[in-house]
């Protein structure tokens, strides 16, 4: 071993691999002479947001004093870079992580949708531009408080005069702030009056005939249905202006996360696991 | 139910159905019973003709989203995911949770701060403009540290510098280019019949002394596009605000309208007896104040403000989510003098007043309710609420964080005293930005906090029990009387006015505890008074020896965050009739609708975060509604 160490060749070696690795540090050290060409374009830009601020032109000392004050911003704007300034600062990252959200946004909104394409996404999404099937009907308000204590044996009582006499109708039942009739409306609107069980209740029932009692929010009801109308899918030119607003919100995300997904292709993420307890609470 | 019915029979015994058509309420646009006999022929179809509203609207006239400078410090969601989750949609809040509402609203006013109008999404893009700016770039730096105290402290800077004289930023390009690029975002959203998207934006004057207002354009884009945002920095001044609506409405033949809120707030200035600058009120201005301000926003997330316990101490229901320690921001502390010109009932009463030595009511207002909600997600719902600003966005910890820092700390406000509240009702004839600007502008409208109770109220005359026994209450409704927000005309040889009242739950809340009407009245030296009358309430009870009737009960279970409709009732209704009318007095008469207890937002929270809050955070409430006023003037 010691032989080794006091080998020549050794120290040969090892002076010759000092001198490359000086040679190359210095090699890298030494500045390709890089350049700053301040354009005309660039020269104009720095008088008019001058001329902006101050709601006048320049002089031509203040001109100088801008380019100077740009070259410099140049120059130490590439050393940062250089020396990696920018890679920890939340500041930066934000900016920069925005500046792409608003590329792809506004790629989004480049061009807007034609036919073809609405339509397209109209067959795609149908249940978004149906109208919804809708049902009229009428009904008879039996009030549980006033019948107790079996209500539904009030309310079925009703059923055989409200079917043989059509006026009837006006006059049974208990009062109530609830619509007698309802012109036609769909599911959701008659659960915003009536509950959401009274409305799936009523949308199965067939037109004709006094029907129930069906239970809602507020009591028992007699109903009959008077009319029914199947839902059914509007031409793209009567409702042009709905499909382009529906459209161009899909079409932005799907930009968006388009773009964000080839990114993501080009990296491989690992993330370690997260503890049971999950971050610490705020 | 039990029906409170105060009716004598000679007033029941009407030999003079038509003398309430014949004389006929003055209020604009109002439906009389001669416009209701004129369009409804008798029909075999009793539908048939039928031109009154017949279904109340509900929605939400307040909501801020990413654009408002405020809002901005810390949501993300901009006002284009507000419309489509107000319509039902689900969309993600700024804290990346699935949101979703039970019910979609009827229509929605995006009101966002008109100071430095859409400064924040471009502040947040790095607008060179603003960036050059020594304060955009202050500000830029630290909402994008990351840093959460940091953000909230920058943003508690930003809000105080909506007080300012001088906007820290400036660019009236940069709010051209926002308020141009909302109305137009609010015409395509707006679907005249099944959504309402209504131009508006909030006024943010002043400071600490909330004097805020928002303010309403009947019209489109094409005609909001011919005015910018008027806002604090324009002038501090609710009489300039007034200027600019009338010269708005001069110059471009369309309809403005302005909503207060928050009086609760204002430390004594909003409801006051003089002049922006302390001069005695003229006539003049009152009546400019009441032609441009028919509505209040009398609850929201911020306090309810119909009435005080102060103020109303032989109330048992004054007061209700009370937010009465300071000033909007938090200053300045408030004192028992103040709270006469902040609440609502107070300030009808001081109307009555005013009326009698100016000739004008200037607070002769409608009520609204609205959220006020800073997340752009309108919810007012106790199991479904998203908070005043998205730094109190659902997560275990948010009952206990500070919604509005103050100098002192014992003015903090709590994320737990925020109120789940509340919702604009109108009863419009069709589901349009007219139709429901028409009905605000003739005061049908009511407030409540929260919960989709259907409230009818009618004054007349010749209102009798048999009204209360109709399947069409409404009708007898608009033929005898005058629906909320009207004026009962002269009484006729002294009569006594009657009011048909109703309420039908929620489908999906609480059953109905109680109607109340308050009434408000001017006796002939000039004394304003208010007395609560219980006129309906459920379950059969017995007024106590005291005259007040028992409490409703609670089936609530706090733990389990339910409660059960086994007490209350589904429906309420009666005739009711002033027993202690003097026809020489001015008086105003509203409807008050209870709730049973439910869970307050706060039960949900614990039961789904699994924790424990301190024993001063409320857990039930009892949802309630007002309805605007009926007056009387003698």
């Amino acid at each position: 071993m010691q032989r080794f160490v006091r080998e020549p060749l050794l120290h040969f070696l090892l002076l010759a691999l000092f001198v490359f690795a000086a040679y190359s540090l210095v090699s890298r050290r030494q500045p390709s002479m890089a350049t700053i060409d301040v354009t005309q374009a660039k020269i104009e830009q720095l008088a008019g947001l001058f001329a902006k601020t101050w709601q006048r032109p320049p002089t031509a000392q203040q001109l100088k004093g801008l380019i100077d004050d740009y070259v410099k911003e140049e120059i130490y704007v590439r050393e940062a870079l250089r020396l990696g300034l920018d890679t920890n600062d939340e500041v930066i990252r934000k900016r920069l992580r925005m500046k792409m959200e608003f590329v792809s946004d506004a790629e989004a909104e480049a061009t807007p949708p034609t036919d073809a394409q609405l339509q397209a996404y109209m067959d795609a999404h149908p249940e978004a531009f149906r109208e919804p099937p809708t049902i009229a009907f009428e009904q008879v308000y039996i009030n549980p408080d006033k019948h107790s204590p079996d209500a539904t044996a009030a309310a079925t009582a009703l059923l055989e005069p409200l079917r043989k006499d059509a006026s009837y109708a006006a006059t049974a039942g208990d009062p109530s702030l609830l619509p007698p009739a309802l012109p036609l409306t769909d599911q959701q609107g008659i659960a915003q009056v009536f509950g959401d069980d009274f409305a799936v209740a009523i949308m199965r029932l067939a037109p004709g005939t006094w029907e129930g009692p069906i239970p809602s929010a507020v009591g028992l009801h007699l109903v009959k249905v008077t009319e029914r109308a199947p839902g059914s899918l509007p031409a793209l030119a009567d409702i042009r202006p709905v499909v382009e607003r529906e459209w161009m919100n899909d079409h932005r995300n799907a930009v968006e996360q388009q773009r964000f997904d080839d990114l993501l292709t080009r990296y491989k993420v690992t993330v370690e696991p997260v503890s049971a307890g999950g971050g610490p609470s705020p | 139910m039990k029906y409170a019915f105060m009716l004598t029979t000679a007033l029941a015994t009407c030999l003079c159905a038509h003398l309430a058509a014949a004389q006929g309420p003055e209020n604009e646009e109002g439906i009389t019973a001669a416009n209701v006999a004129a369009v409804i022929k008798p029909e075999y179809s009793p539908y048939a003709g039928r031109s009154y509203p017949t279904r109340p609207l509900f929605g939400d006239t307040h909501l801020h989203t990413a654009v408002s400078v405020d809002a901005g410090t810390l949501n993300r969601v901009g006002q284009e995911d507000a419309y489509r989750f107000a319509r039902g949609e689900e969309v993600l809040s700024t804290g990346g949770l699935r949101a979703k509402l039970a019910r979609p609203l009827d229509f929605l006013v995006i009101s966002d701060h008109a100071e430095m109008y859409g400064l924040m999404p471009q502040l947040l893009a790095g607008d060179p403009e603003i960036l050059s700016t020594e304060r955009g770039r202050e500000w830029y730096a630290a909402l994008t540290s990351g840093n959460f105290d940091t953000i909230f402290a920058t943003a508690m800077e930003i809000v105080g510098s909506l007080s300012g004289d001088e906007p820290p930023i400036k660019s009236e390009k940069a709010v051209r280019n926002a308020w141009q690029a909302y109305t137009a975002l609010a015409d395509r959203y707006n679907d005249p019949g099944q959504f309402t998207a209504m131009i508006g934006f909030e006024w943010t004057a002043i400071g600490g002394y909330n004097l805020h207002r928002n303010v309403l354009f009947r019209g489109d884009a094409s005609v909001a596009n011919q005015t910018l945002p008027f806002s604090q920095f324009d002038s501090k001044n609710p009489e300039d605000l007034w200027s600019y609506m009338a010269e708005f409405e001069k110059r471009t033949g369309s309809d403005v309208l302005a909503i207060p809120h928050n009086g609760n707030l204002s430390n004594g200035r909003m409801f006051t007896v003089e002049s922006f600058d302390g001069k005695p009120l003229t006539a003049e201005l009152a009546a400019k104040r009441i032609q441009y301000e028919p509505l209040i926003e009398v609850t929201q997330i911020k306090g309810d403000g119909e009435s005080h316990p102060f103020l109303s101490p032989n109330d048992e229901f004054a007061g209700y989510e009370t937010w009465d320690r300071a000033n909007l921001n938090g200053t300045e502390i408030k004192t028992e003098d103040m709270l006469k010109y902040e609440y609502a009932r107070e300030a009808l009463k001081t109307g009555l007043k005013l009326e009698a030595s100016l000739g004008v009511n200037p607070y002769k207002f409608g009520f609204v309710g609205s959220t006020d909600s800073h997340t752009s997600l309108s919810t007012a719902e106790e199991d479904n609420f998203f908070g005043k600003h998205s730094g109190v966005e659902p997560e275990p910890h948010r009952w206990e964080h500070v919604v509005i820092q103050a100098p002192k700390p014992e003015f903090n406000v709590y994320g737990w005293q925020q109120a789940a509240s509340g919702l604009a009702v109108v009863w419009a004839t069709e589901n349009t930005r007219e139709a429901i600007f028409d009905a605000m502008k003739r005061k049908e409208t009511y407030a409540t906090t929260g919960t989709r109770m259907t409230v009818r109220f009618f004054g007349g005359y010749d209102f009798a029990t048999e009204d209360a026994e109709t399947r069409m209450p409404a009708t007898a409704g608009y033929q005898k009387g005058v629906p909320m927000g009207g004026d009962l005309p002269k009484s006729p040889a002294g009569k006594a006015p009657t009011f048909l009242v109703a309420a039908m739950k929620d489908p999906i809340s609480g059953n109905l505890d109680r109607i109340q009407i308050v009434k408000g009245w001017r006796d002939t030296s000039g004394e304003t008074y208010e007395k609560v009358y219980d006129v309906a309430w459920s379950d059969g009870r017995v007024p106590g020896p005291d005259g007040k009737l028992p409490p409703v009960g609670n089936t609530v279970d706090v733990a389990r965050a339910t409660w059960k409709n086994t007490i209350g009732d589904p429906e309420l209704i009666t005739v009711w009739s002033d027993p202690e009318f003097d026809p020489r007095e001015a008086a105003f008469y509203y409807a008050k609708v209870i709730e049973i207890p439910t869970p307050r937002w706060t039960a949900y929270d614990a039961l789904r975060f699994n924790i424990k809050m301190t024993d001063d955070v409320p857990m039930t409430t009892q949802e309630r509604a007002y309805t605007s006023p009926i007056w009387y003037t003698p």
